[in-house]
Order: C-alpha cells, then sequence, then structure tokens
C-alpha cells in the first residue's frame, strides 16, 4: 500500500487542494514540521522508502516519479521505476529490486553531525514561522540551508513562505539553472533486470 | 506597564528582590524539547560564562520542559538514565542558595544532541540525540511515526505492519 505524506510547514492550506484533486484511495498525511524528512535523512521531494510487511527498508531514499511529465528536468524514467516497484510486490524479498542486508548497509549511514544541526536549525525555523516572527525563522533557514547545502527541502521549503528574491537573493529556477547539467536527484542505481526474471 | 510596575514594586521592597524581578521579566526563555516548546526560568547569574548560548534550568524546569529529572545514579527519563560525568559535575550541576540549577546545553552535549539557539528570541531547540535518530542504519527498521491526514484522523507507520508500503513523501512548494 502507499502511505504518502506531504513534507508542507503550511499543512492543509497549501497541501489541502493537492490531496482534493488526487482523491486518493490511500492515506495522505499532512507533517508541518518535516517529520519523514529528519527520521529518514531525506533532502528531495518526491522521495520513497520501500519497506516490508515487517516494517524493514527494503530499498532507502530514491526519486519517485510515477509519470514522466518532468522527465527532462529529472532524468529519470518513471516506467522503469514503477516497474521495479510491480517487481517487488510481486516477489517480494526474491525480487532483485529487494535490497540484502549488505546492500542496504551501504546505502544508510548515519547522519552527519552538520546535518544534524542543520535539523535542528530547520527546527527553530518552523517554530519561529509558527509564532510569525518572521526575520528569527529566516536567520535559522538560512543556517540550516548553510549547514546541509544537499537539501532541496530546507531551501525550497523556506523560499516559498517568504519572499525568495528578497529575503533569500536567489529563486528555484536560478539555483536549478546553476546545477548546469548535474543531476537534479541522486542517481537511482536500480539494477538491470535479469533476462530470466522477465516474464 | 508590567515593567513600570515591576520596578516599582522592586524599588519599593529591597535591591535583591529588584535585581530578581528584573532579571525574571528581561530573561523569558523557551526551551524546545521533543517539539515541545516551554517557558523556563532564567538564573539569576550565568555562572561566569559569557556564552549566552549556554542554558541553565532549574530541576523543576528540567523536569517540565524535558521530563528527565536528577537521580543519585544520573539524569533520568523512566527507565532511561544518564550518569554525570564525576570529575566535570560542576559544569553540569550548580547550587545556588535552596535551587539547583542543571546545565541543559551541556547535557546536551553530553548526549551528542544538536542544539539551535537564538540569542535575539531566547529560544533553545534541542533536537534527537545521535543514537535515537541513527538507531535505524543498524537495525534497518523504518523509523516510525504518526501523522494527521487532511481530516485530522491520525496514522501510524507501524500501523500498517503485515503489508509492504511505499513511503512517499511530497510537496506543494
Amino acid at each position: 500500500m502507499i502511505v504518502s505524506v506531504a513534507q508542507d510547514t503550511g499543512g492543509v492550506k497549501d497541501a489541502g487542494k493537492w490531496i482534493e484533486a488526487a482523491k486518493p484511495d490511500y492515506p495522505v498525511l499532512i507533517d508541518t514540521q518535516h517529520l519523514v524528512t529528519r527520521l529518514y535523512n531525506m533532502v528531495n521531494v518526491p522521495t520513497a522508502v520501500w519497506i516490508n510487511e515487517q516494517g524493514r527498508i527494503v530499498r532507502p531514499n530514491e526519486a519517485a516519479y510515477v509519470d514522466n511529465r518532468l522527465k527532462a528536468m529529472t532524468k529519470l524514467d518513471a516506467e522503469e521505476y514503477l516497474n521495479a516497484l510491480r517487481d517487488w510486490v510481486a516477489k517480494g524479498e526474491r525480487s532483485s529490486f529487494a535490497l540484502s542486508e549488505k546492500g542496504l548497509k551501504e546505502r544508510l549511514t548515519p547522519q552527519n553531525p552538520d546535518w544534524a544541526q542543520a535539523a535542528a536549525e530547520f527546527g527553530i525555523a518552523e517554530y519561529f514561522y509558527r509564532k510569525r516572527l518572521e526575520a528569527a525563522s529566516i536567520r535559522h533557514y538560512k543556517e540550516a540551508q548553510r549547514l546541509n547545502p544537499e537539501s532541496w527541502n530546507y531551501k525550497r521549503q523556506a523560499w516559498a513562505l517568504s519572499d525568495s528574491e528578497r529575503e533569500y537573493g536567489t529563486s528555484f529556477m536560478k539555483e536549478v539553472q546553476k546545477l548546469n547539467g548535474k543531476p537534479y536527484y541522486a542517481p537511482r542505481q536500480l539494477p538491470e533486470v535479469k533476462k530470466q526474471d522477465q516474464k | 506597564m508590567d515593567k513600570i510596575y515591576l520596578f516599582v514594586w522592586g524599588a519599593l521592597l529591597c535591591l535583591p528582590a529588584m535585581v530578581t524581578a528584573l532579571a525574571v521579566e528581561t530573561g523569558r526563555r523557551v526551551v524546545i524539547y521533543d517539539n515541545l516548546a516551554t517557558e523556563v526560568a532564567a538564573p539569576p547569574t550565568n555562572f561566569g560564562t559569557a556564552d549566552p548560548g549556554v542554558l541553565w534550568v532549574t530541576l523543576e524546569d528540567l523536569k517540565r520542559a524535558t521530563q528527565f529529572v536528577l537521580k543519585p545514579q544520573g539524569v533520568c527519563r523512566d527507565e532511561l538514565c544518564f550518569p554525570i560525568p564525576k570529575a566535570r559535575r560542576s559544569a553540569f550541576l550548580s547550587e545556588q542558595g535552596s535551587i539547583t540549577w542543571f546545565n541543559l546545553s551541556e547535557f546536551a552535549r553530553l548526549l551528542r544532541q544538536p542544539a539551535a539557539f537564538d540569542a535575539e528570541q531566547s529560544v533553545w531547540y534541542f533536537g534527537p540525540r545521535s543514537d535515537e535518530q541513527n538507531s535505524y542504519v543498524d537495525s534497518l527498521i523504518a523509523p516510525d511515526f504518526t501523522l494527521p491526514d487532511m481530516n485530522g484522523k491520525q496514522h501510524s507507520l507501524s500501523g500498517y505492519r503485515g503489508k509492504k508500503v511505499l513511503l512517499l513523501t511530497w510537496a506543494s512548494w
């Protein structure tokens, strides 16, 4: 099943209309404090984690698009990902996409201290935002962005809450252009599907 | 109005009372621990440090803000206890008259807990301990959480045990 979680400081006010439009038949949760981002050390959206029946991680954080509307920018093929997902749903641990314990340990690393500090800075910024102390929130959003420059979540959420040009001197489109061809998402490293696995 | 009132009131009593009143008045502090914000009292002195980020709280405020209590074996919450390093006891505890003050920012360092501080607003935010944050790296168990849907109904990830779950984050921004 799908458990979908909106990483939105603005809560229902910002995320609600998207949920209503999607009419999902699975739970869509609203995470106003970006708790899931912090718990799983995520840096971008959409990010998905595969979790088995015992609650164990099968594949950690990966960019997860379900269609190819943004393929030109993401350079990710949704079909390839959906096929991998279907393969795991059908075969479980026997799927070549289910990572072994060794494979998981290679991908899961403890949060580095700067990122932990960044999460705390983001947390205090969110507190100030809720208290309508905008200047205080912006100084700590900036500190979170400085300490964890890989997090697009910290940047994009903060920019969305104020005039990003005025307060941060930049915008999402400008920052994407600065990537200069470098991928916006970390590559997914899906294994090649073996011939005998394809039916 | 409150400040003037306090000032006059303090002056009428005596100097020590006035100093205390002003310290409390100007020393409104907020501690955010486990995402809960609690207002705590400021100490009458800064215990010899110039660093405004050092946070001393009373044992009473420690319990209110963090649920931790001082016991003979250490600083404890339920079954969990962290011993205070003997050689550095004075870095954590200070007796001022009848009140014992506890250095919460030093305790956070001991626990490898990130802390963000805002001097202007006098707010301290404590994140999860490093061992809490990283326990899934060894256990491989997906960290659990409970969050509401748009109708306010709470859902826990662990409530979906027995099913395969695709946990998917997205955002409006």
